[in-house]
């Protein structure tokens, strides 16, 4: 499905005259609509990597803000002819900064904000407020305005409008915008922030506009893990609803180990668990952690101590509720075409070892390739039972992920996220200390 | 250690649509359905965190209850979930509302309106109703047009209402009903809800026909020879002889339920899971569909009624015995029917049909017969081999069987029947759902692939015409044949199919 672009050029007006211009909008309507009954998101979308490869003419623009191929493979050409490690994602910092930037193309189409992916656009947002800042220093705020319908691909009729409002110059020209953001957003409808950045980059950005009452949607395998983790846990401690598209991609491992334990054989197992060994893409492990964190508090196990901790490996132990050690290690894995997303689990292997019944042993391997699958074999798994899945990779982009949290959630924290998040921070804090 | 009893890992991952802000209004909340399935169903999902902090449940009805009174109604009713969750009732039970309203009293449905907007203020619900009607059949008309009239169903995008069965009495009747109706609402704000497409089993017949491949290319003619829709009780009328002596089993069990079991079952693919594609292909199978012989009608339908039965320490009444029933009463109990659906897919494949109360089990479950193998090459352990048979069990034990011939043990080469079986409960390490969980929250969401539209209820009421004709003009044509309470039905119905050479299964 192709996105959906705004029907009407984008007027610019001073930030000013932005909130009487969208009332106008809407009261001139002849029907008396006031625009959908939904929601308004504000989108921080830097998009910093694309705007340096479009303005240095390594891809063609205009710029979107959306995950497109041609990003994705001029980003991951960056990796192999930068200094980077192999195992590098395409949207990992380093590969903004390793972009020779010395000549910028001026006046490259800039449609963020405009661009609106179909799976967003269906759900029919009332408003949509795009923060998009610039690369360049000069760059002072345009502040832009347009109303959209959004085109039912099926028919239907059953279209309503919304409207869209772009923020866009560099870092000091937005911070002199944002103060109008608020008069936007409407009082009425629940507002969501997509932080589509690092948590790290403009802390002050973030806190201004994620707004307790506000629903969050954050991705934690942007930033440092040590950050990802202290911003979500203090934002769900505070009450917020937190959504994580890190966590949200998780599902597919969660699912598929649920669905390893579902047989009433094997549900035994889970009592007996003794080690479990995550892998992961690179070094950002905070989807790793999350897994590791899932399972202490589905299984009730405590954190006990570090083991070890290196660069691209951790260990640690827990407690079962029948006082027996589990050992969970973490390993960086040098993945040579890794995912756009940064940290991702690639395998993870569980035994279980019953000592009154050596036969009810198991080992439980799940991997997102067959040849994981073979590396977490070895080690005389042969003499127990032997689970194997490929967990499938998913295929579902970023703003289709984004569209499933504003459809599904309503902005509730999920509560497994809620308990799993403290006990990461926890396993993250305990491996610093070790150092 | 002792075992773990559900799947811990599995607990909160059901990927599950949240039900916008919302003010359900609940008429006739004085009633057994709004304490014995409404409520509950609301409070499982309160329980699974899917209804938003905006919400409230407005009851309505002729006592003059307060807000206090029905809630507390709602806590007696209720006792035994509140026991298991007392924090969630506290936490729910303040989402709970009562307004008197008589439907028939148009300035009780200005306060109502007035109530509406108080709520809408202070539970931040946005203008959002669904308006839910579980009143006598005979104010579902009436109820629609007061609503209208006092304005409350006039944004079709914030309002709609639900409608229980009976859908009218005949085809005639439905057919006047869904014009009144359709006067008062546009029909996407109309939900004819049947629990039994609530059910996880009914909706997994779409899922096992059009996600799996092996299915979809034997699942016409050319492979099955028959297919047979059962749906027994083990209860009698009980307290419902008031309504059951007017409608009887066709009406009340084959109309709906069995005919929706069927449609499923029977219809095309639909192009995309999308509400009307799937309604259009339900309506145009029940289009196709007709009784095996519309011209003598009691050669392809029996008609039976329980009689007294049961064991000396645990006897059971007759129908005719039962309280509030007429002794001479010929309203049918148990119906068991052949039909045929004309279209390519299943041309001259019979579907059997059959319901009845005070059978031997409860349990509802599709069978398809496949047809035999062409040449039979082994001598079969029970003298002639069993032809395959899927069998779709909807209630208890919700799953599926594939029985399918295997080599007997030994030195010969003999075959014997054997089972594949599919547990929902041993799969899943959770329960299904209630079948009213999953339509509330459908109908609050506005998603109305799980309920019935007009022309899906006519149809299958004209299906029936022919035997409902004969039941009001020329009742001697179709008697209604006695059965021994707990047995499966008169000997007729066992005729009526042996006359295909064929048995009614046998669960």
């Amino acid at each position: 499905m192709s996105p959906q672009l705004t029907l009407q050029t984008p007027l610019q007006l001073p930030p000013s005259e932005i909130p009487t211009y969208l009332d106008q909008l809407w009261s001139h309507d002849e029907r008396g609509s006031k625009g959908a009954n939904t929601f308004c998101l504000i989108i921080w979308q830097p998009a910093w990597i694309e705007q340096k490869l479009v303005k240095t003419g390594k891809i063609s623009g205009p710029i979107v803000g959306n995950q497109r191929i041609d990003l994705i493979e001029a980003a991951r050409k960056i990796v192999l002819e930068g200094d980077l490690p192999n195992c590098t994602s395409p949207f990992d910092f380093r590969v903004q900064s390793s972009i020779q930037s010395k000549d910028l193309i001026q006046n490259v189409e800039d449609l963020r904000g405009q661009h609106i992916d179909t799976s967003i656009s269906n759900l029919q947002p009332r408003r949509l407020i795009t923060i998009a800042p610039t690369i360049e220093k000069e760059n002072s705020l345009e502040t832009l305005v347009a109303a959209y319908c959004p085109l039912p691909e099926e028919g239907g009729g059953k279209t309503t409008c919304g409207d869209v409002v772009v923020l866009r110059g560099n870092k000091t020209a937005i911070n002199d915008g944002l103060e109008i953001v608020e008069t936007l957003v409407p009082d009425e409808l629940p507002s969501w922030l997509w932080w589509n950045g690092r948590i790290d980059e403009a802390p002050e950005f973030l806190d201004t506009l994620a707004l307790p009452n506000r629903r969050l949607i954050i991705d934690t395998a942007l930033g440092e893990p040590k950050d990802c983790l202290n911003l979500l846990f203090q934002r769900i401690k505070s009450g917020q609803a937190v959504n994580d598209l890190n966590w949200l991609r998780l599902r597919g491992w969660r699912e598929t180990l649920a669905m390893v334990f579902d047989p009433l054989q094997r549900r035994n197992a889970l009592d007996n668990l003794e080690k479990i060994d995550i892998d992961i893409e690179g070094n950002q492990s905070v989807q790793g952690l999350f897994l590791a964190a899932w399972l202490a508090d589905r299984l009730n196990w405590r954190l006990n101590s570090c083991i070890s901790s290196e660069k691209e490996h951790i260990e640690v132990d827990f407690i079962r509720p029948d006082k027996k050690l589990v050992t969970v290690c973490l390993t960086s894995l040098p993945i040579g075409k890794p995912s756009i997303n940064p940290g991702q689990i690639v395998g993870l292997r569980l035994i279980a070892k019953d000592k009154s019944k050596p036969k009810n042993d198991i080992c439980v391997i799940l991997a997102s390739e067959s040849g994981e699958c073979m590396r977490l074999e070895a080690g005389g798994m042969a003499r127990m039972e032997l689970i194997e899945q490929v967990v499938p990779i998913q295929k579902s982009s970023l703003e289709n992920d984004v569209a499933r949290l504003l459809s599904s959630s309503r902005g509730n924290t999920s509560p497994l996220l809620a308990s799993a998040t403290p006990i990461a921070k926890e396993i993250l804090n305990l491996v610093n200390q070790y150092i | 250690m002792s075992m773990t009893v559900t799947n811990p890992l599995r607990v909160g991952l059901r990927q599950e649509r949240v039900v916008p802000p919302q003010c359900l209004v609940i008429f006739g909340a004085s009633g057994d359905l709004t304490h014995r399935k409404l409520v509950p169903a609301l409070f499982e999902l309160f329980k699974q965190r899917r209804l938003p902090s905006e919400f409230a449940i407005l009851g309505c009805a002729r006592r003059p209850w307060t807000d206090e009174i029905f809630k507390t109604k709602m806590e007696e009713g209720l006792s035994s979930q509140i026991k298991e969750s007392p924090k969630e009732w506290e936490l729910f039970s303040q989402n709970l509302f009562y307004e008197p309203v008589d439907l028939q009293q148009p300035d009780h449905l200005v306060k109502l309106g007035e109530r509406l907007e108080i709520i809408d203020k202070s539970r931040a619900t946005h203008g959002n109703r669904t308006f839910y009607l579980s009143v006598s059949p005979k104010f579902y008309g009436s109820g629609c047009r007061a609503l209208a009239a006092a304005g409350l169903l006039k944004d079709p995008k914030r309002s709609r209402v639900v409608i229980e069965k009976p859908f009218g009495r005949d085809f005639n009747s439905a057919q006047s009903l869904n014009s009144l109706v359709q006067g008062c609402a546009q029909e996407s704000q109309i939900f004819r809800i049947d629990h039994y497409l609530g059910k996880e089993t009914v909706q997994n017949i779409l899922v096992l026909r059009f996600a799996n491949t092996i299915f979809e290319p034997i699942w016409n003619r050319n492979y099955i020879s028959s297919v047979q829709i059962t749906s027994s009780e083990t209860v009698g009328v009980e307290d419902r002889a008031g309504y059951y002596e007017s409608s009887g089993a066709l009406r009340d069990m084959v109309q709906n339920h069995l005919t929706q079991m069927l449609a499923l079952t029977a219809m095309e693919p639909p192009g995309h899971f999308d509400p009307e594609a799937i309604r259009n292909e339900k309506a145009k199978v029940l289009q196709a569909a007709k009784l095996a012989n519309e011209e003598k009608p009691w050669e392809c339908c029996v008609r039976g009624q329980y009689s007294k039965g049961g064991s000396k320490d645990d006897p059971l009444l007759g129908y005719r015995e039962e309280p509030g029933v007429n002794s001479n009463s010929t309203t049918e109990t148990y119906v068991a029917m052949k039909l045929f659906i004309d279209n390519w897919r299943w041309q001259g494949v019979p579907f059997y049909v059959r319901t009845g109360k005070r059978l031997p089990k409860r349990l509802s479950e599709v069978v398809l017969t496949f047809r035999e193998a062409p040449v039979h090459l082994f001598d079969a352990a029970g003298g002639c081999p069993t032809s395959n048979q899927l069998i779709l069990r909807i209630q208890p034990n919700e799953g599926a069987e594939f029985s399918f011939e295997v080599k007997s043990p030994g030195s010969g080469m003999r075959s014997r029947p054997v089972n594949m079986e599919f547990s929902y409960d041993e799969s899943f390490g959770e329960p299904s759902d209630e079948g009213y969980v999953r339509l509330l929250a459908d109908a609050m969401l506005g998603d109305p692939t799980l309920f019935t539209r007009s022309d899906e209820v006519e149809a299958a009421w004209r299906l029936y015409t022919p035997l409902l004709e004969i039941i009001e003009d020329s009742p001697w044509e179709l008697p209604v044949y006695q059965y021994e309470s707990r047995t499966w039905g008169p000997t007729e119905s066992d005729l009526l199919i042996g006359k295909d050479q064929l048995l009614w299964r046998r669960p």
